[in-house]
């Protein structure tokens, strides 16, 4: 297990790449799902000021 | 009618009810690719012969360059055919794009740095591959920033439209800039012509990587769209009938 940690020498660079990576994937997952809620809620709100304004 | 696919592809509410039934069909199988991936990559691939340990940095580098590459593609062929077209959702697709790939350039500029450092002995070189790559960084900023100016999102759909359109020139450029100049980057080892130059342990997880990254992009792009669908809605009953699901 250790050596697997120890990437051979390069985990200073490994691990950093792969937590960068994993970071920007989560991030993308939140942001588009908080995206899509946020369209919905100013959508309702549309809805209760009323009818097909533009 | 031929055309009424095109029709119904353009169809808001048709979009958002189409999008939110596809996305777990591509959301889990990324999801299951990319652990495969994952373990294939840091485990069960031989360490290289030249790089050792360092070179797993391409399981994660290398998808993220490519869905930096084919998010600014689809981005530019949606602004296109919005601004051609006048399809808004279209343009929708456009503005989804532009956050995901920004991201993932960084993540390919990141992730690149770290590999350098040990390989090549520095994290930055303005090198054709890295120069281009950061350029391409700058135009989903200036994507984003310019869109973010207007008020109306028609007039941002429009106006950033075609800052995409233009940009898009430098995606061969950064696809070919390793072949065309002298680079410390190396030549392309997948996507080229004849066989890929790496023994099927190192490969597989690769390709698993790659096809996890597109179905990821393809549904964070779907989540996105939605909303972007339905903030460019102003008609009451569709909204009605799409949110009481």
């Amino acid at each position: 297990m250790s050596a697997f940690l120890y990437m051979g020498g390069y985990a200073a660079y490994v691990w950093p790449a792969y937590a960068v990576t994993l970071t920007v994937m989560v991030l993308n997952i939140v942001w588009a799902r908080r995206l899509l809620k946020r369209s919905r809620k100013d959508a309702l709100r549309r809805l209760a000021i009323g009818g097909t304004e533009k | 009618m031929a055309w009424t696919w095109f029709h119904r592809l353009a169809s808001p509410p048709h979009i958002y009810r189409v999008a939110g039934r596809l996305t777990p069909w591509l959301a889990w199988p990324a999801a299951l690719l990319i652990v495969a991936g994952l373990i294939g990559g840091l485990v069960l691939a031989p360490p290289d012969y030249q790089q050792g340990d360092g070179f797993r940095i391409l399981y994660v580098h290398a998808p993220s360059a490519w869905l930096s590459l084919m998010a600014y593609t689809t981005m530019a062929v949606a602004a296109g055919i919005g601004l051609i077209w006048r399809m808004k959702v279209a343009h929708a697709v456009a503005a989804s794009c532009a956050p995901i790939g920004a991201s993932f350039t960084f993540a390919a500029l990141v992730t690149g740095s770290l590999w350098g450092k040990p390989m090549w002995g520095t994290y930055w070189q303005w090198d054709p591959r890295l120069t281009s790559e950061l350029i391409l960084l700058f135009l989903y900023l200036g994507y984003m920033g310019l869109r973010s100016a207007f008020d109306d999102v028609q007039r941002a759909d429009r106006v950033s439209a075609v800052l995409a359109v233009v940009g898009v020139v430098n995606v061969p450029i950064i696809h070919y800039s390793v072949i065309w100049w002298n680079s410390l980057h190396q030549a392309p080892s997948v996507m080229r012509l004849g066989k890929p130059t790496m023994p099927p342990s190192m490969l597989v997880p690769l390709l698993m990587m790659l096809v996890g990254f597109t179905l990821f992009f393809g549904a964070l792009l779907l989540v996105r769209l939605r909303g972007e669908v339905l903030s460019r809605e102003r008609t009451a009953s569709w909204i009605r009938e799409a949110l009481r699901t």
